[in-house]
């Protein structure tokens, strides 16, 4: 079912697909294929313009949760759980999925996988404090897994690689975001680093660089062409570091945090979290700043009533200088004469947290669309 | 038995697997205040904030807290700042929050939950709501967002 129950135009389609949150969820590089976790299976459906997406394949073979999809530019979907291990899924030509599993090594869930730009690796996160760089050994007919473990102190949330295939940006729990090489010897060239801005030498595992941001990092991504960062915390901050300046931050309107966030072109950012519609950040000439909401049910009629209501009774406590006390027994009594506490219902196309954004649409370098999953099982497509 | 496999110690005979300690989670502070070099500050604030001039004191006292100081030292530094916030008249608080800059809220909002987690703090729990309940009017919610989220405790 395809419907927009918003009158928001960003909203471009709702599809309700499971009852249980999605955490994770990604389209095929052609955008035919869409991948999205419930539960301990991954659920696969083909999607065609204006029509509902048609389940054709349910990846059962995880015994946890899982917590992260991605799917190469081969078409190869990586799914990784908590029960700590990663399949590699091949699409058969009888539109069946042939699973391999990617022995992980590590002794926590895993949290967020990543292909890498070419689809001939993959990292996995995990609350083991170990990102695992794994790749296919043709001589063993196996993925082999590399780990990066110095210095990550705590849960790796997110991850994202550089377009050169080389540089992995990781964020965590343990407040930091860090840049490692995750260069595989026979599998990448040392010509795709060649002249990069970040060093000279990238043995892998080996620690670029790192910012500290105090909070938990939700969500990581390069942009690749500026040498630049993007990372999401939860202390409801976007922020943009590059190889040189210091980190710029721009705090969310609304101050929930952003759970995920998408590069829209050079200069814009849209991001998505707790607050249950995307925000829309610029870059100008004074730095970063909030430029529009998207789905956001604004001129609603109980927000402005509880707005004004507050308006009044900041007046009134500038007047009288009432105590904090009488403030409160006034704000009670004023809820129980109206016999309502409020109808301030949720319009925006998510109903829960969105967990996660990516690109859906392209045109001339610039995202156009961009496709979400939120708690609500719910997946959004929203034009920017 | 079944039920019991989240609490199986994975790491009981792992010696590399060591887990996260509280000194772990300290920001990377490069130097550490003391209570010496503190003085002059608790000073300037404290005759700030008798003399009247409760913007200057609460701007001061927002500005470049003592972070990277130890736990006796700011239990010391956070007496003056309670003196200097319960000093302010009520009608002068939402003055004051509307001349502090974002980060200075912040800041601010970590003192009020400090002084709420401390005896001396409740006995002042009025006061702190009220500059708290102003907060928020101005900021949303914002500060406390920031507050709950950020390892550098005042």
């Amino acid at each position: 079912m395809s419907f927009s129950n918003s009158k928001d135009k960003s909203v471009v389609a709702v599809y309700k697909l499971v009852k249980a949150p999605i955490y994770s969820h990604c389209f095929s590089q052609d955008k035919s294929i869409l991948a999205v976790t419930c539960e301990t299976d991954c659920l696969v459906y083909r999607v065609s313009n204006n029509t509902p997406p048609v389940l054709f394949a349910t990846l059962k073979d995880h015994d946890k949760t899982i917590t992260a999809v991605d799917i190469s530019i081969h078409g190869r979907i990586v799914t990784c759980s908590q029960d700590r291990n990663a399949y590699v899924w091949e699409p058969l030509s009888d539109g069946t999925y042939k699973p391999t599993l990617v022995l992980l090594r590590i002794n926590r869930a895993a949290t967020s996988v990543t292909w890498a730009p070419n689809g001939y690796k993959f990292a996995v996160g995990s609350s083991a404090r170990i990102i695992a760089v794994c790749y296919y050994e043709h001589e063993n007919n196996w993925w082999v897994s590399k780990h990066i473990k110095k210095p990550i102190k705590s849960t790796i949330n997110c991850l994202s690689w550089h377009a050169n295939g080389v540089l992995l940006a990781a964020g965590g729990t343990d407040g930091f975001m860090r840049v490692f090489s995750g260069f595989i010897k026979g599998l990448d060239s040392k010509e795709s680093v060649a002249g990069s801005p970040w060093g000279q030498k990238f043995p892998f595992g080996c620690l670029i660089r790192e910012w500290y941001q105090g909070s938990y990092i939700h969500d990581v991504e390069w942009r690749s062409q500026m040498e630049r960062i993007a990372y999401v915390a939860h202390d409801g901050t976007l922020n943009v570091v590059d190889y040189q300046s210091p980190v710029q931050s721009v705090n969310a309107p609304e101050g929930l945090p952003y759970r995920s966030l998408v590069w829209i072109n050079d200069h814009e950012i849209v991001c998505g979290g707790y607050s249950c519609h995307p925000v829309l950040f610029s870059e100008a000439s004074e730095g970063w700043k909030f430029a529009k909401n998207l789905d956001k049910s604004d001129n609603n009629k109980s927000s402005a009533l509880t707005a004004s209501g507050n308006a009044d009774e900041l007046s009134g406590n500038n007047d009288e200088s009432s105590t904090f006390g009488i403030s409160a027994l006034r704000k009670f009594k004023e809820l129980d004469l109206k016999g309502k506490v409020s109808t301030d219902v949720q319009e925006s196309a998510h109903e829960n947290a969105i967990v996660e954004l990516r690109p859906f649409a392209e045109s001339n370098g610039q995202i156009t669309q961009v496709s979400s999953c939120g708690l609500d099982g719910k997946i959004v497509i929203y034009t920017i | 038995m079944e039920a019991d496999w989240r609490r199986i110690d994975i790491d009981a005979f792992d010696p590399e697997s060591g887990r996260l300690t509280a000194a772990d989670l300290v920001p990377p502070y490069e130097t550490t205040v003391t209570l010496q070099e503190l003085q002059p500050r608790m000073n300037q604030l404290r005759s700030l904030a008798t003399s009247g001039d409760s913007l200057g004191a609460v701007q001061l006292l927002t500005t470049d807290p003592p972070y990277s100081a130890d736990a006796p030292t700011k239990e010391q530094y956070f007496k003056s700042v309670l003196e200097a916030l319960t000093q302010v008249r009520q009608a002068d608080i939402g003055n004051v929050i509307k001349n502090l800059s974002d980060s200075q809220r912040d800041v601010l909002v970590k003192y009020l939950y400090k002084g709420m987690s401390v005896p001396q703090g409740q006995k002042q729990g009025g006061v702190l709501l009220a500059w708290l309940e102003r907060i928020t009017q101005v900021s949303g919610v914002t500060p406390i967002v920031h507050y709950i989220s950020d390892r550098r405790t005042v």
